[in-house]
């Protein structure tokens, strides 16, 4: 990269007439490659004893599932793969940037509002699919109709703060392991490296949650 | 740094790229295993408890069999007490009834003893006297002791056996 370590800058390509943030894209498919290979890996050689690699997958599955069970009931089940990819996706993605010379796809806001939207918009299907359209426009009016605006905002706001935490936080984190490495070497942002382990894992799981909650908002049929 | 471009798309088309990768090579498999598991587990929780119970019904029916057991074996006692009883009462009275017979039986040969010795002392006596007579006779005879004595003996064969008879 020439711009050294110039922060939150892209090196840019042109296609079709839009415009790539080719760093951003590469290390999603770097990202991509290492789900896939560990998602494979760990359900290669499946056992009924679960043993290492398969054991920590399955952990997480049987969360995320446990998870969706409890908020969306059955129906979810149909959602589930969109669901534990989107946390592999963002576990491994946040955590790649962690490693030097790599950077977390998910420091640009094109990656974090992209899966935002792409939620928002199922969301949003799914809401009439199960409602119906009648009911999923009159759900705006209620329980007022003046309440029109707060729940557009709402729903406006339900992408933008998804997307934004994400990028914040890992952005923000990679930034400060930049200027503590810059500052004070060594020891403090090991810690904090350290730090953004878990922040990373924390930031993964925040954004599966939500989604999965909002979801849910949509599955329930009447209210 | 917040800047939105093609890439906003690109990223859309990556994840929905990788959820199918996904759902093709993980996740069926996955859900593939954790059923199978599922059914083993549900398959062995119920073998456990039909055993479980079974093994119930079992302890169950040993009690049961032990109780018969017991109650068989105090009425195989009850009986063999109140048979050794009858034996015993009936041990008694034939030892009673022979011991009575045994002293009858030496009461009857005491007598018999007895008598037997009395039969030969009178016939010894009479023999001694007899002796004793011969030898008085033998000495004290004489031809007028000899006529008296027969006299004597007429008379009283007059006087007793004849009676009044004319001869």
């Amino acid at each position: 990269m020439e711009h050294g370590h110039e922060i939150g800058s892209h090196s840019l390509a042109h296609f079709a007439g839009l415009t790539f943030n080719m760093d951003t894209l590469i290390m999603t498919w770097i990202t991509m490659a290492i789900v896939i290979v560990l998602a494979i890996a760990a359900t290669r050689r499946m056992e009924l004893r679960p043993r290492g690699w398969q054991n920590f997958l399955e952990i997480a599955v049987m969360y995320l599932l446990e998870q969706m069970e409890t908020n969306m009931g059955s129906k979810g089940q149909k959602l589930a793969p969109l669901i534990i990819t989107l946390f592999l996706f963002l576990v491994v993605g946040n955590e790649l940037g962690l490693i030097p010379g790599f950077t977390s796809p998910t420091n640009d806001i094109n990656t974090t509002l992209g899966l935002a939207l792409m939620i928002i918009v199922i969301v949003h299907v799914l809401a009439i699919k199960n409602k119906g359209f009648t009911k999923y426009i009159k759900h705006y009016f209620e329980p007022y109709i003046p309440f029109v605006v707060i729940n557009i905002i709402e729903e406006v706001a339900k992408p933008i703060t998804l997307s934004f935490r994400l990028f914040g936080n890992i952005l923000a984190g990679e930034i400060l392991l930049l200027v503590l490495g810059m500052l004070v070497p060594y020891f403090v942002p090991t810690l904090w490296l350290a730090f953004s382990v878990f922040v990373g894992i924390v930031q993964a799981f925040i954004f599966t949650m939500l989604s999965i909650s909002y979801l849910s908002n949509s599955m329930q049929d009447g209210h | 740094m917040v800047d939105f471009n093609g890439t906003l798309l690109a990223q859309i088309v990556n994840f929905l790229l990788l959820v199918a990768i996904l759902t093709k090579f993980a996740y069926k498999p996955l859900m593939q295993i954790l059923a199978e598991r599922q059914k083993k587990i549900a398959d062995a929780i119920d073998a456990a408890e039909s055993e479980r119970r079974e093994a119930e019904q079992l302890k169950l029916e040993y009690k049961q069999q032990l109780v018969e057991a017991r109650s068989k074996a105090q009425v195989i006692v009850e009986n063999a007490e109140k048979l050794a009883e009858e034996n015993k009462e009936e041990i008694l009275k034939s030892a009673r009834a022979e011991s009575a017979y045994i002293l009858q039986k030496a009461q009857e040969e005491v007598a018999r003893e007895r008598e037997l010795a009395l039969a030969q002392l009178r016939s010894e006596v009479v023999a001694l006297s007899m002796a004793a007579a011969t030898k008085i006779v033998t000495e004290k005879m004489d031809t007028e002791l000899n006529a008296r004595m027969v006299s004597d003996f007429i008379e009283k064969l007059d006087d007793q056996k004849i009676g009044g008879l004319p001869c």
